[in-house]
């Protein structure tokens, strides 16, 4: 399949990504080494991005969404025949997780058991640890490799609508280094990109996921405060997913750190002068 | 059998859909009320059968056949034709994505074209662009929403995105005109 006519005939299942492996890499190498076919691809990209980017149609009016909360918020657990595959991938990560977690969620349980139920997580937050639990699985390889910030920064313009800025905290202060930042990328979140940063402490991964507020609010979970700021926490699949918002920008912090996850916060505010900052997080 | 995801987990899956579902509604039925009647009785249904034994590998897709199928027994009762597809040509539309708040303003301009243009579609061609090109729908998945085979799903995009390459190019005429 090297001619131009063959290869055009594919060429709509190759940008709907509809093509895997050696039929993709054909395509690929062709559209490569061809000025005709490449333009063609330039054109019709520029085509499908402009309807991908139109969404989202519609959103739900705030009535409707609090009779569908009403909905679903008495549906009992769903139940299911067979093991998805999506469940067999997670069944060996989520046993690991759950020997090691095992002490804290009972300790969890019993310290929560006067609570109410907490609101469910967001969608954002939602998203944020899936975007986690993908990269851990090798399924979102990162775009960019990185420790430096500002490299990344600076990857990071005029491929998301708002201005990312990652502290270079450590690089400055002196003090023991704590955590490494490993790189980025941008994933899909409300048919706009989110900036999506990889970091480890102690060996554990912690991602950050950017979006603008406009985008998503932080909810749900339980809400702390902190130097003006409300953080709202949840446990995710065995996460610890941190969200909130500031200047114009939502965030949330995935780990599966101790107690809240409040150690990863340190890839942002690892100096003294902001354990007052993190010590709310903190169970007391 | 075996239960894998707790009752807010579940509840947030669901509600994490509804603006799409939203938007699929309106695609479908083009007036707010039905529409908004659909999402509810989608969900209803699904609330209905989360409790049995059923495929839950992709809760989107799974509310989208629902809906889908909700919408054509409404249909049915209504005694409501199917419409016919018919083809069209090529044009493109630039997309900029960038931090300059002029450039934001126009593509802000251009994605309101756009949605007016998938609004001019009839029914078939508007609801196979939002399911594959607004939702990311993968062809296998748009297969079981509209119950038709992946070839079907093919031929049928492409048919949807030639009218709406036209639809397009009729606007930005009309703007280049009026600007």
């Amino acid at each position: 399949m090297t001619n131009c006519e063959n290869v055009r005939e594919r060429l709509t299942l190759y940008l709907d990504n509809e093509l895997q492996g050696d039929e993709r890499a054909l395509v690929e190498a062709h559209v490569e080494s061809c000025d005709s076919c490449a333009s063609f691809v330039e054109k019709e990209l520029t085509f499908l991005n402009a309807i991908r980017t139109s969404g989202p149609l519609h959103v739900a009016s705030p009535e409707l969404k609090a009779k569908v909360s009403e909905i679903v918020g008495g549906a009992k657990e769903p139940v299911v025949r067979e093991r998805s595959r999506r469940l067999k991938w997670m069944l060996p990560v989520a046993a690991a997780l759950l020997v090691l977690l095992l002490p804290v969620v009972v300790w969890r349980i019993v310290r929560d058991g006067d609570h109410p139920e907490n609101e469910a997580p967001s969608a954002f937050a939602l998203k944020a640890a899936e975007s986690h639990l993908k990269h851990i699985r090798g399924q979102l390889p990162l775009e960019i490799t990185s420790s430096r910030p500002e490299e990344i920064s600076e990857w990071f313009e005029n491929k998301v609508n708002f201005h990312v800025k990652l502290p270079s905290y450590q690089e400055t202060s002196g003090q023991e280094i704590l955590y490494k930042l490993e790189g980025g990328r941008l994933v899909n979140f409300q048919n706009d990109y989110a900036a999506y940063v990889s970091y480890h402490m102690k060996d554990r991964p912690i991602s950050l996921v950017i979006t603008s507020e406009l985008l998503a609010k932080p909810s749900g979970g339980e809400e702390i405060a902190s130097r003006g700021l409300m953080f709202h926490y949840n446990a995710i699949d065995g996460l610890k997913v941190i969200t909130w918002s500031d200047r114009g920008l939502t965030y949330a912090l995935v780990s599966d750190l101790e107690e809240r996850g409040h150690e990863s916060c340190i890839v942002c505010h690892q100096g003294t002068k902001d354990q007052d900052f993190i010590e709310p997080l903190k169970r007391h | 059998m075996e239960t894998f995801v707790s009752n807010s987990g579940f509840a947030a899956t669901m509600l994490e859909h509804l603006d799409a579902l939203s938007g699929y509604a309106m695609t479908l039925t083009r007036d707010r009320t039905e529409a908004e009647d659909l999402v509810q009785e989608t969900y209803l249904r699904a609330v209905k059968a989360a409790n049995q034994p059923a495929p839950q590998e992709n809760p989107k897709a799974w509310l989208f056949v629902i809906m889908r199928n909700t919408w054509l027994n409404v249909m049915r009762h209504k005694q409501h034709g199917v419409q016919i597809f018919d083809d069209g040509t090529a044009a493109a539309i630039a997309s900029d994505v960038t931090s300059n708040p002029h450039v934001v303003y126009l593509r802000k301009l251009e994605q309101e074209l756009v949605r007016e243009a998938i609004a001019s579609l009839p029914v078939p061609h508007r609801e196979i662009i939002v399911l594959r090109d607004i939702e990311g729908f993968s062809y296998h998945e748009i297969a079981t929403v509209l119950n038709c085979p992946a070839g079907t799903v093919m031929s049928r995009l492409g048919r949807a995105r030639g009218k709406l390459r036209d639809a397009l190019s009729a606007r930005q005429k009309v703007h280049r005109r009026i600007g």
